[in-house]
């Protein structure tokens, strides 16, 4: 416990001392990472907390190098290892194993400076050549993009890793702290020696928590380590049970066999909240929802006219849809950009008014209505696609529910194969240039047309690399996107959990879009 | 008799060959996996990526080649979702399945030939009649209602048993009385038309003539005839409880087989599809192949007909 405590002063101390200065310890302070004196830290941990996980965990995820693109691998990485810079409370970029960075003004060269006492599990301290190692390591998600704009990674001096670009990348943060796992680093020594098999069966990370054991399909126990650089956990033993039946979980929630529960939602939600002791925790995640119009750019369709697609958003009755799906807990963001990612543009507030709809609909020639084909979904979210046909219905645009199971859905989607209307969805990590590329921009994976102005614009920021102009340019997409109704947006998921009365902080929500708990040093269990 | 063997084990060897087939096609009708293992709206690189890493970029008949080239060599191929040997998954899990299976087994016989016994004694009475309601509803409830309705009786209402997982001996009763009561229901049908036809045959009536006790009649002549199809019967059923307990699995948490073939069908993870249903297959060829090659060394007449 003291030295914890005097790792923690040392990385306070070296803070000051690298030049990082009074007014970045109050940002840091700011940000929770650290902690006054006499906080938590300061109690040896204990107890055991034990989650209700609905997936089986997979040894995969112990290793950061193979991070796929899900959202899934980072409830164990929060817990077993730690990134140079990643999401954290209060900040998408936080300073971490990387105590500060810089960028060279061609943007050309990003400079991290590493955080003195961060230390693996095993005692070794995180030198530069880790990190270098890790990077060159990873092979998950976007691995080969990032491996084509990174030039060389050098490592100057024990402290410092400089990654040097072929080219100016603005995103490179993004996708180095959140959008993949080559951030997140691994001991090099270690893997080397015991190779890619030996680390997943006992990997060794710098994160809150060493790990314990694993159990294939029942459980993984993970255990404090007491010298994590931020603070010593208060939690000694964390514990995630595979449970995959819902109703399993409540009852297991219910029982106190178990301290949170993942994924309850619809009427078992709904009995959660009404249990006593068990405090029902939403949280919002990055998949946003929304209905696409792809004949827009053909001047024969119905939906070429504008105001067609602004009926349509007029007779979306959201809130009732959120609240008859997922308690009214999925907020109407009104974008097809999640809210907590960079650039993210707040729109106006979204507005269901089907006597409006219904005349835009007669102004554009349709007073009886009009057949408008199919409305293409996810088999897995027909029941929203049920609930917004029904509203369009209303209006007087019939369509005709075409439920796709999951895979054969997105391959016709990406393949562009699809008509009439598309109730598509994303959960994908990055920022709201990531977002835009993607489905608003000409060629890009989801994007049946485009817009030239959008593309213009969108050419300008990827070059950009002054923040507050790459901002305008990217809220002034999504302001397009908005006021053409390029896209009906529907909602924002709420990802529903569950936790009994020995939870002190659940960790829920903590982490702007992040599913799960995080990060697991702030977790508590309640005093009594 | 050789001949006869090195028949059946080629037999054995076609419905093998004839399995993999089937199910490696099967499972690549259901579609690609790769949009599975991805948050939608994924890059179409990430996931061409991870078809490459699959192998699933290639032509189907060199898919085949390979999946079959390795599974000669005891390789089923490595998992999609989990990244690690199939092999080293199934048996890491058959331990489990074979534990719920076994108890389920016991209790399912336990449950099914006592009262097989007593519903072909009683033949129109009374215990007839509760034997044929008791296995009708074994056959016709689904097996996840009863789990989830044991659950909340059991754990959340009385308190009295774990609600899931695995580690003792309260951890299995609720899902091996799931799983047998099914069997049971099963065990209990064959029982009783089985011992109703041995119970009719002329050598039964004959003991009877004698004098015999009636307990003696049916405890030792007319059972162990009645038994021989029930024993066939259980020990099919063995092997399917150890491979296919999906739902009983699922609802209790409980780690077997079934729950990875069922996480293997979820995210179109065709090694574990494959390796689950080729070793299930297996062990029922096996089981049959013995069976056959026992019938014969019983009876010569079923070798020379063959």
């Amino acid at each position: 416990m003291t030295a914890a405590k005097d790792d923690f002063a040392g990385s306070l101390e070296s803070a000051a001392d690298g030049g990082i200065g009074r007014r970045r310890l109050l940002a840091l302070t700011a940000l929770g990472l650290v902690a006054a004196p006499g906080a938590a830290w300061s109690a040896a941990p204990e107890g055991q907390l034990t989650w209700a996980v609905h997936f089986s965990l997979a040894p995969t995820w112990f290793d950061p190098a193979e991070t796929p693109a899900m959202i899934t691998p980072f409830l164990l990485l929060y817990a077993l290892h730690d990134a140079m810079v990643k999401p954290m409370p209060g900040s998408a970029v936080a300073p971490c194993l990387a105590e500060a960075w810089k960028a060279s003004p061609d943007g050309l060269a990003y400079e991290f400076t590493l955080r003195t006492g961060a230390k693996f599990h095993n005692g070794e301290p995180v030198t530069p050549e880790d990190v270098k190692f890790s990077f060159e390591r990873y092979r998950g998600t976007s691995a080969s993009l990032m491996k084509e704009r990174v030039a060389a990674i050098e490592t100057p001096d024990a402290r410092t890793v400089r990654f040097v670009l072929k080219k100016p990348w603005p995103d490179f943060l993004t996708f180095y702290s959140s959008a993949t796992g080559a951030g997140w680093i691994v001991p090099k020594k270690y893997v080397e020696q015991v190779g890619d098999d030996g680390f997943k069966k006992a990997p060794v990370g710098a994160g809150p928590f060493r790990f314990v054991s694993f159990t294939p399909g029942v459980e993984l126990v993970v255990e404090a380590f007491d010298g994590y650089w931020r603070k010593p956990p208060p939690v000694k033993r964390l514990v995630f049970r595979v449970i995959p039946e819902e109703a399993t979980r409540l009852a297991a929630l219910k029982r106190g066999e178990v301290d949170l529960a993942y994924s309850i939602r619809g009427e078992l939600a709904d009995e959660l909240k009404r249990t006593p002791g068990l405090t029902l925790k939403p949280v919002v995640i990055q998949g946003t929802f929304w209905l696409y119009f792809p004949d827009q750019w053909d001047a024969k369709s119905p939906w070429h006219d504008q105001r067609v697609r602004e009926a349509a958003r007029l007779a979306i009755d959201y809130k009732s849809i959120s609240e008859a799906l997922t308690l009214g807990y999925s907020p109407i963001t009104n974008g097809i950009v999640p809210d907590s990612f960079d650039f993210y543009w707040k729109a106006p507030a979204a507005v269901h008014d089907m006597a409006k709809a219904k005349k835009l609909l007669a102004e554009a020639g349709h007073r009886n209505g009009f057949d408008a084909g199919d409305y293409y979904c996810d088999a897995s979210y027909a029941n929203l696609g049920e609930a917004v046909i029904n509203n369009l219905q209303e209006a007087g645009i019939r369509v005709n529910l075409r439920p796709l199971e999951r895979a054969a859905f997105f391959k016709s989607y990406a393949e562009k194969k699809l008509k009439n209307i598309i109730q598509g969805a994303s959960g994908a990590f990055g920022n709201a240039a990531t977002r835009l590329e993607t489905f608003a921009v000409k060629g890009g994976a989801y994007a049946y047309g485009n817009y030239p102005e959008i593309d213009a614009l969108f050419a300008e920021q990827a070059t950009e690399l002054d923040v507050a102009k790459r901002t305008a340019k990217l809220h002034r997409i999504q302001q397009i996107i908005h006021e053409r109704s390029v896209y009906a947006p529907i909602w924002q998921l709420a990802f529903i959990n569950g936790y009994g009365n020995r939870v002190g902080e659940s960790g829920l929500g903590l982490i702007r879009g992040h599913a799960y708990s995080a990060p697991y040093e702030d977790v508590t269990i309640k005093k009594t | 008799m050789k001949q006869f063997i090195v028949r059946r084990v080629g037999y054995s060897l076609l419905s093998l060959f004839l399995l993999s087939v089937t199910i490696f096609l099967f499972v690549r009708v259901t579609g690609d996996p790769t949009t599975l293992l991805v948050e939608p709206g994924a890059s179409p690189e990430d996931i061409e990526n991870m078809r490459h890493q699959f192998g699933l970029d290639q032509p189907l008949w060199v898919q085949y080649w390979l999946f079959a080239t390795s599974f000669v060599t005891g390789d089923l191929g490595q998992s999609f979702y989990y990244r690690t040997p199939v092999l080293e998954l199934y048996f890491q899990r058959l331990p489990n399945s074979l534990q719920l299976a076994a108890v389920a087994m016991v209790l399912s016989l336990l449950i099914g030939i006592p009262s097989g016994i007593l519903a072909a004694v009683r033949v129109g009475g009374f215990w007839d009649s509760a034997g044929k309601t008791f296995s009708l509803l074994g056959l016709s409830l689904p097996q996840f209602w009863v789990g989830l309705v044991l659950i909340l009786f059991f754990s959340v209402y009385l308190g009295w048993l774990p609600s899931s997982g695995s580690g003792g001996i309260l951890h299995l009763l609720m899902p091996a009385f799931t799983l047998g009561w099914y069997f049971a229901a099963a065990h209990m049908r064959l029982t009783r038309s089985s011992m109703l036809e041995v119970l009719d045959s002329e050598y039964v009536k004959l003991a009877r003539l004698k004098g015999l006790p009636e307990a003696l009649v049916i405890g030792k002549h007319a059972l162990k005839n009645a038994l021989i199809p029930v024993i066939t019967l259980a020990g099919i059923n063995l092997v399917v409880m150890i491979n296919v307990a999906v739902v009983v699995e699922t609802v209790f948490a409980w780690p077997g087989i079934g729950r990875l073939l069922y996480e293997g069908i979820t995210f179109r993870d065709f090694p574990v599809v494959q390796c689950v249903v080729v070793l299930g297959g297996s062990m029922i060829i096996v089981v049959n192949l013995l069976v056959d090659i026992l019938y014969a060394y019983i009876d010569p007449r079923i070798r020379l007909e063959s």
